[in-house]
């Protein structure tokens, strides 16, 4: 069996016109029985960049504190909020530096980036659990339901959704993909970035 | 020279008759109609064998088989069960009806319990109620009546799409109105379509071809089908149900 | 049913491609083949065949191909994971399942019909490999109407069980899968028959069988007694799957409901077990009118929202 499927749990990031979405499950599973549903694996690392961490439940946690401790690092440091492409990097060099023992976390990022004209740009990541990047520009997945969110995704996705659109597109690709994986579920949680909020809601979803 | 050491080991060998060959199926059933669709690459491993090798075969003018799993045992599959059907024909003077054609499947399939064929098979078409009909079956016979399903390579993929564009599944429908029980012809075509271009796009074992059959029921009109591009009659008898098939690009890389 | 024991067991020496056992099945074709039979027509001369790879151990063939709980990369996959229950009380016997398939992490499907209609007053439940559960309980079924043609009277459930399970222990070791209920109501009233592939026959009052089958006793003890009403047992039943179909990852979708009396079995209902949660089983027999769902029935009065403190009770002396 998969260290994934150990605690089970998926996250999928898609980009819109000027704004990202990033939703995950809630589930928090020990093998087939269900735990908790309400174990957060999306957490904000500035008012702009939201991360996801599924994977092994113990390394969401242990990742979530040591990013908070790095962020806070580079924010004194450069006496600036982090970029969302500069935490990428973060992330993936954290993740390398256990080449040989990693952590069991699949993390997807998504964020806007500031423009030299004032404007933003929307920007996702995912990496493999060793740091390997991969900037997409529609969407990424990662968890046990990657396969069925990469299809769903594929087939719902398309370029310069609207925040509402796009939140609508995130959340039934989400919701559906789940349905059809045993380790995920049991609620939901969506974030859409725009340029001057952020939209946070919580899915009523399928409870078995 | 021989390798001398590996002698030194004790050394095993097991029988391995099976492969597997990649691809997808996948079968839809309307109010009076069903269509069952294939892609055509066939693959093993990170090569691909052909880009044409059907996976869906017309059984009777209201039966079409649809396999999936390794090649070599789905097409003699297929062979038996069209064997069984015209000895049937040749008895009865008619063709079986779907849901006998199911169960001959389930017994045929279960027969090789302890050596199965290798197999997903999706049994699409129109039952005698004139109603379109999917039937899935594992492995070893265990079979259902479905409206959708989708098989092989990239189910997992596709199935959950299936879910929400048929079955509206996490879908509300507006205040005072309810999703339609049935889709028409024309928009399974376009949800078939989209399935196999986005399980091309993202499943390696997917794509160089296309082939949707479709089954009508008795007395149905075209009706929406006349104007599909590439779409060719395979009917052999004139009074009862008509299938057709239409084949299409799907991208080779 | 021995000759296919005794058959597999000469093939032991025999090398790898002996053939023997390969061009079996084309020697199977009988007459009937040609009718309709749907390839029971073996039935007349003894049990079915089947063909077996010319190896010298077939079971372990089979193990090494197919999905074995322990293996789950293997390419053919048995679909596993359920949650089936059935109680005998004093109304008859309620048999309630879910319906969800999974193979691997996958849900292959949402709408398993567990329970298998033997015939109007026997009910098979289905738990391991579904098509050995629904092949060989379409096969009981034939042969309980034999007995029904011979003796001119029903089969009990006693002896339909046994029937069964005399069965499948003949491919002991051979790699069948199920684990199953056998319902129903004869002249001693209702009965409830254990019988899985091992071999085990039990007869009982409460079963609950499947990955999900802990979670479902934990509802059917605390709920359970003879003396439940109809509505009572019916909403036990709904209630127990519904537990194991949040729980348990591999169970869920749907909650199947039969309800067997004296004059045979009846299909109460299916539910969804999302709707169960949320809404509850909505206007039937024994429904509490609101959801099942922890969170729905303590809202209020979690600790997150706690009701006002209750004045302190002064102590009694």
């Amino acid at each position: 069996m998969s260290i994934m499927e150990y605690n089970g749990g998926s996250v999928i990031a898609m980009v819109g016109k000027d704004c990202v979405a990033i939703a995950s499950d809630l589930r928090l599973g020990n093998q087939a029985l269900s735990i908790s549903s309400n174990f957060q694996k999306v957490f904000p690392v500035t008012d702009r960049i939201y991360v996801g961490l599924p994977g092994l439940g113990t390394d969401v946690t242990t990742l979530r504190e040591r990013f908070r401790y790095r962020i806070n690092m580079y924010t004194i440091k450069e006496e600036r909020e982090i970029e969302p492409e500069t935490f990428a990097h973060l992330v993936s060099s954290t993740l390398y530096e256990h080449r040989f023992g990693p952590y069991f976390i699949e993390p997807v990022i998504a964020g806007l980036s500031k423009t030299p004209s004032g404007g933003v740009k929307p920007l996702i990541a995912a990496a493999d659990l060793i740091g390997c990047l991969n900037f997409a520009k529609d969407f990424v997945v990662a968890g046990t339901a990657s396969t069925k969110l990469l299809g769903v995704a594929e087939g719902l996705w398309e370029p310069d959704l609207e925040p509402e659109d796009l939140f609508e597109t995130i959340s039934q690709t989400l919701l559906n993909s789940v349905d059809r994986d045993a380790f995920s579920g049991w609620g939901a949680v969506v974030h859409v970035i725009t340029k001057d909020s952020i939209i946070s809601r919580t899915l009523k979803g399928r409870m078995d | 020279m021989p390798d001398m050491t590996s002698l030194a080991h004790p050394q095993q060998r097991s029988f391995n008759p099976y492969s597997e060959n990649g691809g997808t199926i996948l079968a839809i059933a309307g109010a009076d109609f069903s269509v069952i669709a294939g892609d055509t690459r066939q693959s093993e491993g990170y090569s691909i064998q052909t880009r044409y090798a059907p996976k869906v075969f017309r059984l009777t003018d209201r039966a079409v088989l649809a396999v999936n799993g390794f090649a070599a045992d789905g097409n003699m599959f297929v062979k038996k069960v069209k064997q069984r059907l015209e000895w049937y024909r040749h008895a009865h003077s008619k063709d079986m009806p779907l849901r006998a054609i199911a169960r001959l499947i389930q017994t045929m399939l279960y027969a090789r319990r302890f050596f199965p064929y290798y197999v997903y098979n999706i049994l699409g078409g129109i039952e005698e109620d004139g109603t379109g009909a999917v039937y899935s079956f594992d492995p070893v016979g265990s079979y259902e009546r479905e409206a959708c399903r989708a098989a092989g390579a990239a189910q997992s993929l596709v199935q959950p799409f299936l879910d929400n564009q048929i079955y509206f599944k996490n879908q509300t429908p507006a205040l005072g109105t309810s999703h339609p029980a049935h889709l028409p012809l024309p928009t399974v075509l376009s949800i078939v379509i989209d399935s196999f271009t986005s399980a091309t796009e993202r499943h390696i074992e997917v794509g160089d071809g296309l082939e949707m059959y479709v089954v009508l029921a008795k007395g149905r009109n075209l009706q929406g089908l006349e104007g599909v591009r590439g779409m060719q009659e395979l009917t052999v008898t004139d009074d009862g149900e008509r299938v057709f098939v239409v084949r299409r690009d799907l991208k080779k890389d | 049913m021995n000759t296919f024991v005794e058959r597999f067991t000469t093939n032991a020496s025999n090398g790898l491609f002996c053939g023997n056992g390969a061009v079996e099945e084309d020697e199977e074709f009988s007459d009937a083949m040609w009718g309709s039979e749907a390839g029971f027509g073996s039935l007349a001369r003894g049990v079915p065949s089947f063909t077996v790879p010319s190896v010298s151990d077939p079971a372990a063939f089979l193990r090494l191909h197919t999905d074995d709980h322990a293996d789950p990369n293997c390419k053919i996959k048995i679909q596993h994971g359920t949650t089936t229950l059935a109680f005998r009380f004093q109304g008859g016997v309620i048999v309630a399942v879910d319906s969800r398939a999974t193979a691997g992490s996958y849900v292959a499907s949402g709408t398993v019909k567990k329970v298998i209609e033997i015939n109007p007053y026997l009910l098979g439940t289905m738990a391991g490999g579904a098509a050995d559960c629904q092949y060989w309980e379409t096969y009981l079924g034939m042969h309980c109407r034999l007995h029904e043609l011979r003796n001119r009277e029903r089969i009990s459930v006693s002896a339909a069980s046994k029937y069964l399970s005399n069965l499948v222990y003949g491919y002991k070791g051979m790699g069948l899968s199920m684990g199953t209920m056998i319902c129903g109501w004869d002249k001693t009233g209702p009965a409830v028959f254990y019988v899985d592939s091992d071999g085990t026959r039990l007869k009982g009052d409460l079963f609950s069988v499947g990955s999900g089958s802990t979670f479902a006793y934990g509802v059917l003890d605390q709920g359970y007694r003879w003396d439940l009403s109809d509505e009572e047992a019916q909403e036990l039943g709904r209630r127990s799957i519904y537990a194991a179909g949040h729980r348990d990852a591999f169970s869920g979708n749907t909650c199947n409901l039969y309800h067997v009396k004296e004059n045979g079995w009846n299909f109460i209902g299916n539910y969804d077990i999302s709707k169960l949660h949320y809404d509850g089983p909505g206007d039937v027999a024994g429904s509490p009118g609101h959801g099942y769902g922890y969170d729905l029935r303590v809202e209020g009065r979690s600790s997150v929202n706690a009701p006002e403190a209750a004045p302190a009770v002064a102590a009694q002396a």
